[in-house]
């Protein structure tokens, strides 16, 4: 049997699938905070925390309502979002004139506080939240025991992400967006409601926080700070795929992760750090990211 | 004239110690993360205990003035130092209890000895307190790694699990509770044919699950702790690691993990605590009276230990009269402990107080009866087994 | 000046009716009280130096300047408040001066993205048939067009959208002749469809060949109108005017 590096075949299948599945939770977060991005110029900081409650949400749906995993698929985002909409409306929008700056520090907080109010109110441990009875099990793959379950997690980012791809580079909606990205002034003199444009933009960022939260939730323990493990990871997603480029953020999120599976497989003490030092490559060649579109 | 002013000053100082005596004023500093990773195994449950203690004392009818401070140490060893440090100079803080996190508490230690006061560690780990780093005023009273990977190791190779293979936390607790364990598996007949080190902390374990499936050892040693071992037992079971024959053996598990994992995937394992709520009568009542005043939560061992080397340490107040560090110690290593939630122990020349470990198995969600009722026990391990022998320490106090 | 403005209003309320109106950039205050009509089916030309005030004078109307005072009538209605959205809305159009055209957005969107205000908006074919050039480059990049197309561009997207009154900003600058020549057809043919016009200029022989009057514009007010046929007899004071 002939080994590649070392590692058997089979062996390397399996981490470029796992690799997979975690580029998905990347490029759905930096997904959100790419298109957040593209249309506010904040650095959404609150966007772990987002993720996490998505994350409670869902559990809270299930434990106090009885509402299944398949329905907080639906409500979670759109419950988040609309908190998301809320801050939007009440502090962000009162940041725009100011410097970026003002904008990362107000989420920054706003991500200690919520993180700390959840901390209180359910501890750290975790909750338990159960995979759903239709994706118990797992397929056997020959070179690997791939849990139904996380299988979804691929296809469900993998679809999500494509449908945010074509609603956002293909529609009228995604043109507006576009435009309204590159000079929201002309867009609102040619009489486009740019502000509510913005407001829906972040609830919309946040709900796709929300949604790999609820993904999230039956494979990582929904504590309080799960958000906080993940966010920093995805902060360097978004900058090697450059700031606010939608197909970027993709890309990079899906290849990243399948570049550090390769390297838990290869030198697992530096899985942590890969993406830190591709993130600093990155930035001294191409400053603007893979994708970004140098100003 | 002079001898009158002899006689006032006598009888000053006379009245002064007679009132130190009826009113000796004792500050208890409860150091511990109260945020992050271990809240929920120490934080505020450890001042509950400590409180309980202080009541169960009775230190108010004995004129023993008890306050009770806490602060987070965020699991930061040069926080928890700058915190024992003001507490030590500025707050009249006389001894501080818990500290998780072995660097954390290995850096209130030097405090410690630098200040010559007490420390009463419940929460940490690591061998090292009561070994090279052992110092004179510090107790290390609920386990230690040696503990954890004697206990659950040798149930394990004993067990017929013979081939081990390492998931391991990248950092001093996890390569030494790797080390301990190693050296327990060998030597009970075991081998370890590989090992794998997880960033500390760590979200997705899947693939170093799939790296010690494929290397066909009997069972995966978790050397790590709180969410990550939570999440490597979670992940084990969603790829069916357990379901096909291998074991995991949870090095250091605390009850609030398996409540957290819930026991649909954490049943069967093997673990080695301290205490557990339902071993008698007495663990019940006094963790039904824990559990009021945490919103339903049952003590770990290490809020166990919090009670139990607080009541010591007062009766240390109480036999001795004072807060001298060194007639403390010395009366406390003379004394055994004993309380209604650790049973007896003794405290050794090293610091380490030794006492019954037990051996545990997770219950199938069947065996349960409700919520907390978690554990079965397989093996009392008795004091002198479980703790590593006094001359292998390398502890400077023994010589 | 204002009793000459007086004498020149028609007897109809003008289309649209600009009164005192002040502007800041910032701190600097850039319009002094500006004051012009505009009659339904006119092109009104805004002419002056570099610096003038024409442009923000545009962006006064429009909304788009944030700190403005006085009074912009249109159409019956007072739009001094408005947020440029509304303005819009309220059925003006704009066509800025560095055209505008969106980078990310390909010829098509570009020509699609503003919405229809109101009824009576040239179609997407109307509008082709007036710019051929445009119809063949529909799926390339906005800002992938020359300098004429993408003028042609940023006018023909604001005909879409039903809006009767247009403002201009300079439309010819920088652009080859022949071009030139294709937009003063092109506005000539707008206004028999009955567009009304604001344009700013700096080429006052083009605005000559296709605007009813023209505005002097001078350190943020307006100084002197001309009517277009009393333009020669002006010339010399029209020169001095402008410092040409």
């Amino acid at each position: 049997m002939f080994e590649l590096l070392g590692i058997p075949p089979q062996a390397l299948f399996g981490q470029l699938l796992l690799g997979l599945i975690n580029g998905s939770f990347y490029a759905l977060l930096s997904l959100g905070l790419a298109v957040i991005f593209g249309l506010l110029n904040i650095i959404n900081f609150s966007h772990g925390a987002q993720y996490m409650m998505g994350a409670f949400v869902a559990w809270m749906l299930m434990t106090y309502a009885g509402i299944n995993y398949w329905w907080a698929l639906l409500l979670v985002p759109i419950i988040v979002g609309a908190s998301g909409v809320v801050i939007e409306r009440l502090m962000i929008s009162r940041l725009y004139h100011l410097d970026h700056l003002y904008g990362l520090l107000l989420t920054f907080g706003l991500a200690l506080i919520i993180q700390g109010l959840f901390r209180n109110r359910f501890g750290v441990s975790g909750l338990p939240y159960a995979i759903p009875a239709e994706l118990t099990g797992a397929q056997n793959l020959g070179f690997m025991f791939l849990p139904n379950y996380r299988g979804w997690v691929v296809v469900a980012s993998v679809v999500v992400c494509f449908g945010t791809w074509f609603a956002i580079e293909r529609t009228r909606l995604g043109a507006c967006l576009r435009a309204a990205t590159e000079n929201p002034t002309l867009v609102g003199a040619f009489g486009i409601n740019v502000p509510r444009m913005i407001t829906l933009t972040y609830g919309f960022g946040v709900g796709l926080a929300a949604f790999a939260g609820v993904l999230a939730a039956p494979i990582y323990s929904v504590n309080p700070n799960m958000g906080a493990d993940l966010i920093i990871v995805v902060f360097a997603v978004v900058v090697i795929g450059g700031m606010g480029s939608i197909l970027g953020a993709i890309v990079t999120g899906f290849g990243l992760g399948i570049v550090e599976g390769l390297t838990k497989v290869f030198y697992p003490e530096g899985s942590a750090v890969v993406i830190f030092v591709i993130m600093a490559l990155v930035l001294l060649v191409k400053p603007a990211g893979l994708f970004g579109r140098t100003a | 004239m002079k001898l009158k002013t002899l006689a006032l000053a006598a009888l000053a100082t006379t009245l002064m110690a007679g009132s130190a005596m009826a009113q000796t004023a004792i500050k208890i500093g409860v150091l511990n993360d109260r945020s992050g990773t271990y809240a929920d195994l120490s934080g505020e449950g450890s001042v509950v205990a400590a409180r309980m203690a202080v009541e169960d004392f009775g230190a108010a009818d004995k004129g023993i003035d008890v306050e009770i401070v806490s602060a987070d140490h965020q699991n930061k060893p040069d926080v928890a130092s700058n915190i024992a440090r003001q507490w030590y100079d500025q707050d009249g803080v006389d001894v501080i209890v818990d500290v998780p996190t072995s660097s954390a508490a290995l850096a209130v230690n030097e405090i410690n000895r630098e200040k010559g006061k007490i420390f009463l560690n419940s929460g940490a780990a690591s061998t090292d307190l009561t070994g090279t780093a052992c110092a004179p005023g510090t107790i290390h009273w609920t386990y230690d790694t040696y503990a954890l990977a004697n206990g659950t190791g040798k149930a394990m190779v004993d067990a017929g699990y013979k081939d081990w293979f390492f998931l391991t936390a990248d950092y001093a607790f996890g390569h030494s509770l790797e080390e301990n364990t190693t050296k327990v598996v060998t030597e009970s007949g075991g081998t370890v044919v590989g090992s794998v080190r997880h960033p500390f902390p760590g979200t997705d374990f899947s693939s170093f699950l799939l790296q010690a499936q494929s290397s066909g050892a009997d069972v995966i040693g978790l050397a790590n702790a709180g969410g990550d071992t939570v999440n490597s037992i979670k992940q084990a079971s969603e790829f069916g690691i357990t379901q096909s024959g291998q074991a995991l053996a949870g090095l250091l598990i605390f009850i609030t993990d398996v409540h957290a994992l819930g026991l649909e995937t954490a049943q069967g394992l093997v673990l080695t605590e301290a205490f557990y709520w339902d071993l008698n009568d007495d663990t019940r009542a006094w963790s039904e009276r824990f559990s009021a005043e945490m919103g339903g939560s049952k003590p770990t061992m290490v809020h166990a230990g919090v009670y139990s080397s607080v009541l010591h340490y007062l009766n240390a107040v109480e036999a001795t009269g004072g807060k001298d560090t060194e007639a403390l110690m010395a009366w406390m290593k003379e004394n055994p402990s004993e309380d209604p939630v650790m049973g007896t122990g003794t405290v050794r020349a090293d610091g380490r107080h030794m006492h019954d470990m037990y051996l545990f198995q997770v219950k199938t969600p069947a065996e349960s009866t409700g919520p907390w009722d978690y554990y079965k026990l397989l093996a009392t391990i008795p004091a002198e087994e479980a703790f590593r022998p006094l001359e292998e320490g390398g502890c400077p106090l023994v010589e | 000046m204002s009793e000459a403005m007086a004498m020149t209003e028609p007897a109809t309320a003008p289309f649209l009716s600009v009164r005192d109106l002040e502007g800041w950039y910032d701190e600097s205050h850039v319009l002094h009280g500006v004051d012009f009509d505009v009659n339904a089916g006119e092109v009104v030309t805004l002419l002056g130096r570099n610096g003038a005030g024409k442009t923000t004078t545009l962006r006064a109307i429009m909304g788009t300047l944030a700190k403005r005072r006085g009074s912009v009538r249109f159409n019956g209605r007072e739009l001094i408040d408005l947020p440029p959205r509304a303005i819009a809305r309220a059925g003006i159009a704009f066509c800025p001066e560095e055209r505008g055209i969106f980078s990310s957005l390909s010829v098509e969107e570009n020509l699609m993205l503003p919405p229809t205000v109101s009824q009576g908006g040239l179609s997407r074919e109307d509008v082709l048939a007036m710019f051929p050039n445009l119809k063949e480059r529909l799926s390339s990049q906005g800002t992938k067009l020359s300098g004429g197309e993408q003028q042609m561009l940023a006018i023909a997207r604001i005909l879409r959208t039903g809006a009767k009154f247009l403002l201009l900003d300079e439309p010819t600058e920088g652009l080859a002749p022949v071009i030139v020549q294709q937009i003063g057809r092109t506005l000539s043919e707008l206004k028999s469809r009955g567009f009304t016009i604001v344009l700013v200029e700096q080429n006052f022989r083009f605005a000559a060949s296709i605007a009813d009057r023209h505005y002097v514009v001078e350190q943020g007010r307006v100084i002197d109108m001309i009517p277009n046929e009393e333009l020669e007899a002006n010339i010399g004071k029209l020169h001095a005017y402008l410092g040409v």
